[in-house]
């Protein structure tokens, strides 16, 4: 059964005179228990959608569709409803841990004010909070407390973010991009982390991630997307090892260990977008219907793929 | 958009990056309250320019069998406690105010200028020195400085020019230090010291072309600043001798009759607002079509 | 504290430059000062001065001697006793006469920032939060006029409103809470005005930062983020702001003290002008510029405490 189900997702910024068409008709569904990724490179949207499922964007944002979250329509529940979901049962850990806690609160006061909210005494909250630090690897968590964000590592920071995010074992959370811009080491750990949230807590996750190595080690199913656009959807294992999407070919070719073969040409302009597939530009197997019509979502050995290349086939 | 998607969004291309020089007149132009500022400043200097040829009286004309009169389709604004007509005296007021005014900011932003070129410029014990002087001519309040300033030299056109001067240099002294310094390490201004160029080349080549949008940015709002200034120092009697026409010194004789003519108070204070709202709309402007990641907000 | 340290140390050399620049300007015009005093002491303000009385006073109190003597003498005495000149039309001492109209001007700056702290921040925020707004276009353009209007115009329309239509409030006088109502209120208009221009601003960028974002995901209610979240962090350049418009309430007190006949030192300086009383002019000045410093020193205080990131060593 199917925790959360998103209907022809489109988000536009306006910003002035233009708007941005941050993601374009994106639909899937996760299944309960299940971990599922997004990727693509930055700025292909998939942040937009993790925002979107927890109403979140900014106020530019122009918003159509559906998402069905335990059969409640999020953008139709009133305020005080969605209060309730947030951090409760759809939880997000934000991209950048760096900027996504407050620089002037002590660490303590904002992990407390989570369990506040929900009317759960400071003393209770807290040692809920202390066991769940020590559980996600995190060392002498009472001193922790005492400090502010700025005086964490990166990776302590992800870990104290990580906490805060799962302090009520949320039916639905949301990483996004959690390794980004974090060293090597970190790195690893995070993909640790993960692996260690998946295993003991056996949540369904939304994992937001260009990092390909984490999406195979802890996704189950994967969507990835180009220029706002879902191109390919299918199992991880699958899309990772045999992708069928130019881009995805692409994406997986550029990565260090298949030998860094970088994808030739730019994302096109999303004020204005070409006609036709959004990846012809680019792509090596562009044919003449690619430049002219624009592909639909098609079904594929049990997969979802959006290409005229395939059709040809 | 000012939120954290329009960084995002230009850093990753999907926005362009703001447009800066050359369509800079584009860009006034296609900002409504900039444009509205604009004419209406100009509209009103020209009104000020022509003042003597379409004022409907001269302004210093003394009549006192029309003393204190109400508006009426005969003294569009009603006339003074001398019985001289308050729209010529507004009008011819303009003029007082603006010269005063274009001179002060003009003679403070080269002064200021230069010496924060030099500052920044030289660095060592040069800025030491003048970075001390300057903030120390900061830590005055402005007014009570001019005032101080006028109090002991007397008034006139002259010293009212001078104080504020005083007063003003040190803020565009500090805004173009800060410029110089952080042009100093830029790379064409380095390759052009390694070839060998002159200091004074380097600076009238290089620097300033680049520093000196902010510091114009400050003078158009400062153009509203120290119109308020003389209105405020005439106002005590201290800024202009009592014949020539000023808003603030009208002001103040109009107070005694605020009873019985209140117009002569209210209409003076409204020119006074009316320009200095012009100039900040189009300072505030300025800043927004030359750096668009402004905070903005603030006057000072 | 050891920066602190340095903060004082600006403070006295501003102080004694202070001092040094206004002892030179009162002295500028020469013979000027032994003039001054002969009308004021010997003679009426508007009779002559003969040739004799000039030297007979100007070597009684060493005026022959170079400027910088003079100032020498002048601050050894300051420093050594306390005295700082001799008013020359109250014939008192210009420090008495300084204590006596200090608490007047203290009460009016003191009740116009508070003000200006108060209903700036508030209708700040209120304008960021609903930005773009009917409500806060209104506001918008009311700060705009808030800061171009000029305080004494403002003061004379107040007073012509509640004091000659309405008979609400005295024309003038000191000592009751209705003395100093319509005074605050003129004076601090410009401030409001500018605290809330930098609120709104600050606001709307910090609203727009991701741990906002992340406090938003975690379920917290709107007024929690807005005050603990986003205003103590946009906090930082608004108390700049305010103690910045300290200069400008100072500035704007010799005016409205003026209008409003209260007794504080800003109607003492315009008064010792006209009279040019010299002493008691760089007496006023003096008291004023060591206010400003004094509160910038106090915002400079908070400033370290806003912010655990700074850290002064």
């Amino acid at each position: 059964m199917s925790l959360i189900e998103i209907n022809d997702l489109s988000v536009e910024f306006h910003t002035g005179e233009d708007s941005v068409k941050a993601v374009s008709h994106a639909s899937f569904d996760i299944k309960e228990g299940e971990t599922f990724g997004l990727i693509g490179e930055s700025g292909s949207g998939k942040s937009v959608i993790g925002l979107a499922i927890l109403r979140l964007l900014p106020t530019n944002a122009e918003v159509s569709g559906n998402i069905f979250f335990q059969g409640q329509d999020i953008f139709s529940i009133k305020p005080s409803e969605l209060r309730k979901i947030r951090g409760k049962h759809i939880a997000l850990m934000p991209q950048n841990p760096a900027g996504s806690l407050n620089p002037v609160l002590k660490n303590g006061l904002q992990i407390k004010e989570v369990y506040e909210e929900r009317g759960i005494d400071k003393k209770e909250g807290i040692k809920k909070a202390l066991k769940l630090m020590e559980k996600l690897l995190l060392k002498d968590p009472e001193k922790l407390l005492d400090l502010y964000p700025h005086q964490l590592s990166g990776g302590m920071r992800q870990r104290l973010i990580a906490c805060m995010s799962l302090s009520f074992e949320p039916e639905l959370l949301i990483a996004d991009e959690p390794t980004k811009g974090l060293d090597p080491e970190a790195k690893a750990g995070a993909v640790d982390l993960f692996t260690k949230i998946k295993k003991e807590y056996g949540k369904t996750m939304l994992l937001i991630t260009h990092d390909l190595d984490l999406a195979l080690e802890v996704c189950d199913r994967i969507a990835v997307m180009y220029a706002g656009e879902i191109v390919e959807l299918d199992e991880a294992s699958k899309v990772l090892s045999e992708p069928l999407h130019p881009y995805t070919r692409g994406l997986i070719r550029a990565h260090p260990r298949n030998g860094l073969v970088p994808l030739i040409g730019q994302s096109p302009s999303r004020i204005r977008l070409p006609e036709g597939c959004f990846f012809h530009e680019r792509c090596k197997n562009s044919g003449f219907e690619c430049s002219r019509q624009h592909p639909e979502m098609k079904t594929h050995n049990g997969g979802w793929i959006r290409c005229h290349f395939q059709s040809l086939q | 958009m000012d939120n954290i998607f329009a960084d995002k969004f230009r850093k990753e291309g999907l926005l362009l990056p703001e447009a800066y020089g050359s369509d800079f007149v584009k860009k006034v132009f296609q900002r409504k309250d900039m444009l509205f500022a604009l004419v209406a400043l100009l509209l009103f200097i020209g009104l000020a320019l022509f003042a003597p040829l379409i004022s409907p009286y001269n302004p210093n004309t003394i009549d006192l069998k029309n003393k204190n009169l109400s508006p009426s389709g005969e003294h569009l604004l009603g006339t003074d406690y001398l019985g001289r007509d308050l729209l010529s005296r507004i009008l011819i007021g303009a003029q007082t105010s603006l010269s005063i005014a274009f001179g002060v900011v003009l003679i403070s932003l080269l002064f200021g200028t230069v010496m924060g070129c030099a500052a920044g410029y030289y660095g060592g014990i040069v800025d030491e020195t003048l970075s001390r002087v300057i903030d120390i001519f900061l830590s005055f309040p402005g007014v009570i400085f001019a005032l101080t300033i006028l109090g002991v030299l007397g008034s006139g056109v002259f010293n009212l020019i001078l104080a504020l001067s005083i007063v003003q240099w040190a803020h565009y002294a500090r805004v173009m230090r800060g410029q110089v310094l952080s042009l100093k390490r830029q790379e064409f201004v380095l390759s052009a010291v390694t070839s060998g160029a002159g200091d004074f080349y380097i600076i009238r080549k290089h620097i300033v072309p680049n520093a000196i949008a902010p510091v114009l940015v400050l003078a158009t709002i400062d153009l509203g600043h120290v119109i308020l200034s003389i209105a405020t120092l005439s106002f005590l009697g201290i800024g202009l001798p009592a014949d020539i026409p000023e808003w603030g010194a009208m002001l103040s004789a109009g107070k005694e009759f605020m009873r019985t003519a209140p117009y002569q108070t209210i209409f003076p204070g409204l020119a006074i607002t009316f320009f200095v709202v012009i100039f900040s709309i189009l300072g505030d402007g300025i800043r927004d079509i030359l750096d668009p990641n402004h905070e903005g907000g603030e006057i000072y | 504290m050891n920066y602190f340290v340095k903060r004082v140390g600006f403070m006295a050399i501003t102080v004694f430059a202070v001092c040094a620049l206004t002892f030179f300007l009162v002295n500028l015009i020469p013979g000027g000062t032994a003039e001054l005093i002969i009308k004021h002491t010997i003679v009426g303000i508007e009779d002559s001065v003969t040739k004799e009385q000039l030297e007979q006073i100007s070597s009684r109190y060493n005026l022959n001697d170079p400027l910088y003597l003079q100032f020498y003498t002048w601050v050894k005495k300051a420093i050594l006793t306390g005295d700082i000149g001799t008013s020359y039309v109250f014939k008192k001492p210009v420090l008495y006469l300084l204590a006596l109209r200090l608490p007047a001007t203290i009460q009016l700056a003191g009740a116009s920032m508070v003000l200006a702290a108060v209903a700036g921040i508030s209708l700040g925020i209120y304008s960021a939060l609903r930005e773009n707004q009917l409500s806060d276009h209104i506001l918008r353009v009311a700060t705009l006029f808030g800061v171009s209007m000029p305080g004494f115009w403002v003061a004379l329309i107040l007073i012509l409103i509640f004091s000659l239509k309405l008979k609400l409030v005295p024309v003038s006088g000191y000592g009751n809470l209705e003395n100093l109502f319509l005074p605050a209120v003129a004076l601090s208009l410009h401030s409001v005005a500018a605290v809330m221009r930098i609120t709104r601003t600050c606001m709307l960028e910090t609203m727009g930062q991701e741990y906002i974002m992340f406090a938003k995901s975690k379920g917290l209610p709107m007024w929690k983020i807005v005050s603990r979240h986003a205003l103590k962090n946009a906090m930082l350049p608004i108390v700049t702001v305010i103690g910045f418009q300290m200069g400008s309430l100072l500035g704007g007190a010799v005016v409205i003290e003026k209008i409003f006949a209260w007794p504080g030192i800003g109607s003492l300086l315009v008064d010792s002008i006209s009279a040019r009383d010299l002493p008691m002019i760089q007496g006023c000045v003096l008291a004023i510029v060591t206010m400003f410093l004094v509160v910038n020193f106090i915002v400079d205080i908070i400033y370290t405490h806003l912010d655990p990131r700074i850290r002064y060593g």
